[in-house]
């Protein structure tokens, strides 16, 4: 006998079989569908994985570890050792290479900031703008071993640099061999090669402010420097925050042009975090300091990034 | 009580006896391990099945010029005269051959047979990749060569492998500028020296140098590290110590070394930021300390003003002294990582010892007539002596000027060569330098050199 007061369960009913076998499709399409979109993204993934999760998972790997970079099985675990050897007593890690790296970075981020933001307000008044935008891109179509070399010359006692400076009843200076001035010649170098970039960005910028701003600042009786301060600095501080960024990154990671004008010298004082840890690693086969070297470099990269986007946050720019 | 078997869930895949089959997991953890392998595969030596060639790997700095060709004549000869054995050269540029030695060891893929520049056999060493010499070969090396070619290819008093090219330090001078400024002949005490470098100096009322008295240079270690370390040899002192864990750089001898530095650039017969190589040939350096290999460069880039080139013994602290110069040099050495070892060291031991007509009579070793003919020196002194007596090699063999720098092979110091030698050079040039440009003292230079060096190499080891 059937009671039918009994409420039927829902697995009796083919109405809700139906239900449960339409979701478990449904289950099994998005299976397949997850899986497919998988495939799709394996290159990248794999691309990421290779290029960039193993070598950064082996780098956090040799920071702490002990290894002279010839055969894998002679990694040995060295703790925090690599850290605090960077910052003990007689090593020349904070001072002089982390205070240079700062230095020729702060140094070309305000050079390079200040000379495109002048450059790019000149050519947005000029004729010709495309042409003028090209003649300032060229340094960055140029090889930086080129650039490095072209100005190494010219700064030589004999060059051009010196030869102006006599021309017009000076002493010659040693730009790169004094100490004192090696680091503000390079600095020089590395404004004059990233300028195009940042001028191709703050042009656009300033295309990108509406022109009946500038109609109305002129109809008040503003003159051309409150009009630069007051309208066009604003309006183009979402690309000067990323030609500052941009310029800072560089400028921490700098390299290459160091290693052809100076190779660090005279002494250490144009020594920079990248050339110290490529010593490191590939001269010396100090990988453990050289990977922990890397890492703190990183910490400073973000930390000043942050910085730099909180700043730019708190006066009104969302990033 | 059995457990009852589970029939509402998916069925049990586990095989049986225990052995899981792979999951996602293990083939997530299995890929980077596959092509790890895969790029980690050794590479092509020979097919291995009998009768076929051994291919033994030769990496070296010979990658362009006349050791490139001259290397390549020994090879063939070998390859035509060897059956069993066959010998493929690869070589990368002197500035990428440390690094290509190190990846190419971590991947698996070391060449047999390794062309270090002897400054870094400690760093080798220390990290199992240099093969130590058998006793045969290293009895045959200790015979054979000089004193320095065996303690440059030596770690420890353990032989590493077969010198090659040697250089010693000697002093380069300019017989025009000399005699220009009423001087003689080349200066034979340091005195002499600093008399000389001050009299031959000029310079223009911007205060441009026009020219040097003595070339001290930043451009690289050689002129800034190795005239250095030449003058310490000369005055008695030695860089490292003898057991190779501290430095004697801070010592009566290094004092002299950089007080004559110091007082040559305070003066201004030193200007450290040009680059000598430049301003020799060009007659604007008057003297300089550098190693036998320039005189090959000076020859074709100077044209028929070479004549102006005298070469003399490096000048001593006081006359009468013991002669002593600084000595580089590379070697030919077996990887530990060879699965041919044997053979590597039969085809060093017939490229480096074997004396063959190098024409005109001289009989020489293969590896002496390469070096030779290429304007190089090796630290066999009755081969240079033979070949150079013989004039052979392209204008190389008849220049006077190599007469001092293969004198030199009987009493030149080689470089130190412990583990984080490389380190230690770097550190002394930066202090170096840092003294050149008046940033520190004699004192705080030596110093500061000291501590920085006897910390890295306490490390090193």
């Amino acid at each position: 006998m059937v009671n039918a007061l009994v409420p039927e369960t829902a697995e009796r009913t083919p109405r809700a079989r139906a239900v449960r076998s339409a979701v478990a499709g449904r289950v099994r399409h998005r299976r397949r569908q997850t899986v497919v979109a998988y495939l799709f993204l394996a290159p990248v993934l794999l691309f990421f994985a290779v290029f960039l999760l193993l070598p950064l998972g082996f780098a956090l790997l040799l920071s702490t570890s002990r290894w002279s970079g010839f055969a894998l099985g002679d990694i040995e675990p060295a703790g925090l050792d690599n850290f605090t050897g960077l910052f003990a007593d007689g090593s020349t890690f904070l001072t002089p290479i982390l205070t240079n790296t700062l230095l020729f970075a702060l140094g070309t981020v305000a050079l390079a900031l200040t000379g495109s933001v002048l450059v790019a307000t000149c050519i947005d008044r000029l004729r010709f703008q495309g042409v003028w935008r090209t003649l300032y891109f060229l340094p960055i179509v140029t090889t930086v071993v080129a650039v490095g070399n072209v100005w190494k010359y010219m700064y030589e006692p004999g060059g051009l640099v010196n030869g102006v400076l006599n021309a017009v009843g000076l002493d010659s200076v040693a730009f790169l061999a004094d100490p004192d001035t090696a680091l503000p010649s390079v600095v020089v170098v590395q404004a004059w090669a990233s300028l195009g970039s940042a001028v191709l960005v703050l042009t656009a910028g300033l295309k990108s402010v509406p022109e009946s701003y500038y109609e109305a600042a002129a109809l008040d009786g503003a003159g051309p420097v409150t009009v630069f301060r007051r309208i066009t600095l604003p309006l183009l501080r979402p690309s000067l925050l990323f030609v500052c960024v941009t310029q800072f990154l560089t400028g921490l990671q700098s390299f290459a042009l160091i290693t052809v004008m100076t190779r660090g010298g005279p002494g250490d004082a144009t020594d920079v975090a990248a050339l110290e840890m490529y010593r490191l690693a590939f001269g010396y086969g100090d990988w453990g300091t050289a990977s922990a070297a890397a890492f703190v470099l990183f910490a400073v990269v973000l930390a000043i990034t942050l910085a730099q986007l909180w700043w730019f946050r708190r006066t009104g720019e969302d990033a | 009580m059995t457990r009852p078997r589970r029939t509402d869930g998916p069925p049990d895949r586990r095989p049986p006896h225990g052995s899981p089959r792979p999951s996602r997991r293990h083939f997530v953890l299995a890929l980077p391990a596959a092509l790890l392998a895969t790029g980690c595969a050794a590479p092509h030596r020979g097919t291995g099945r009998p009768g076929d060639p051994i291919v033994l790997t030769l990496l070296s700095h010979y990658a362009s010029g006349e050791l490139k060709e001259a290397l390549r004549g020994p090879v063939d000869e070998w390859n035509a005269t060897h059956d069993r054995v066959k010998v493929r050269t690869t070589a990368v540029e002197f500035t990428d051959l440390l690094t290509t030695f190190m990846v190419r060891q971590a991947a698996g893929q070391g060449a047999d047979i390794l062309h270090p520049y002897c400054l870094w056999n400690g760093q080798l060493v220390r990290a199992g990749v240099l093969r130590p010499a058998p006793a045969e070969h290293a009895e045959e090396i200790r015979r054979g060569y000089s004193a320095a070619a065996v303690g440059a290819a030596s770690v420890g008093g353990r032989v590493y492998g077969y010198p090659t090219e040697l250089q010693t330090y000697a002093l380069y001078y300019n017989k025009r500028l000399l005699r220009a400024a009423g001087v003689d002949g080349p200066p034979r005490t340091w005195r002499e020296l600093e008399e000389t470098a001050y009299r031959t100096t000029r310079r223009d009322r911007y205060g441009n140098t026009l020219v040097q008295g003595f070339g001290l240079s930043t451009y690289d270690d050689s002129t800034t590290v190795g005239q250095t370390l030449a003058l310490l040899n000369a005055a008695g002192g030695a860089f490292v110590s003898a057991d190779g864990r501290s430095t004697g750089i801070d010592s009566p001898a290094g004092r002299a070394v950089f007080g004559l530095e110091d007082r040559l650039v305070a003066r201004g017969a030193s200007c450290p930021g040009v680059n000598v190589y430049r301003a020799f040939p060009s007659g604007q350096v008057a003297m300089v300390i550098s190693a036998g290999w320039w005189t090959g460069s000076l020859r074709s880039q100077m044209g028929a003003d070479y004549r102006d080139v005298g070469v003399a013994p490096l000048p001593l602290p006081e006359a009468g002294g013991t002669r002593a110069t600084l000595c580089t040099g590379f070697m030919l050495g077996v990887n530990t990582a060879s699965r041919h070892p044997r053979e590597a060291w039969e085809f060093l031991r017939w490229l480096n010892t074997e004396r063959t007509a190098a024409g005109k009579g001289a009989v020489a070793t293969r590896m002496s007539a390469l070096q030779v003919s290429a304007g190089s020196l090796t630290g066999r002194a009755d081969d240079m002596r033979a070949l150079l007596g013989a004039g052979g090699g392209k204008g190389a063999a008849r220049d006077p000027n190599l007469r001092p720098f293969l004198d030199a092979l009987a009493y030149a110091v080689p470089e130190p060569n412990v583990p984080g030698a490389q380190r230690a050079k770097s550190l002394l040039r930066t202090n170096i330098e840092a003294l050149w440009t008046g940033r520190r003292s004699v004192e705080e230079a030596l110093r500061l050199t000291r501590r920085q060096v006897d910390q890295e190499v306490a490390r090193a080891w």
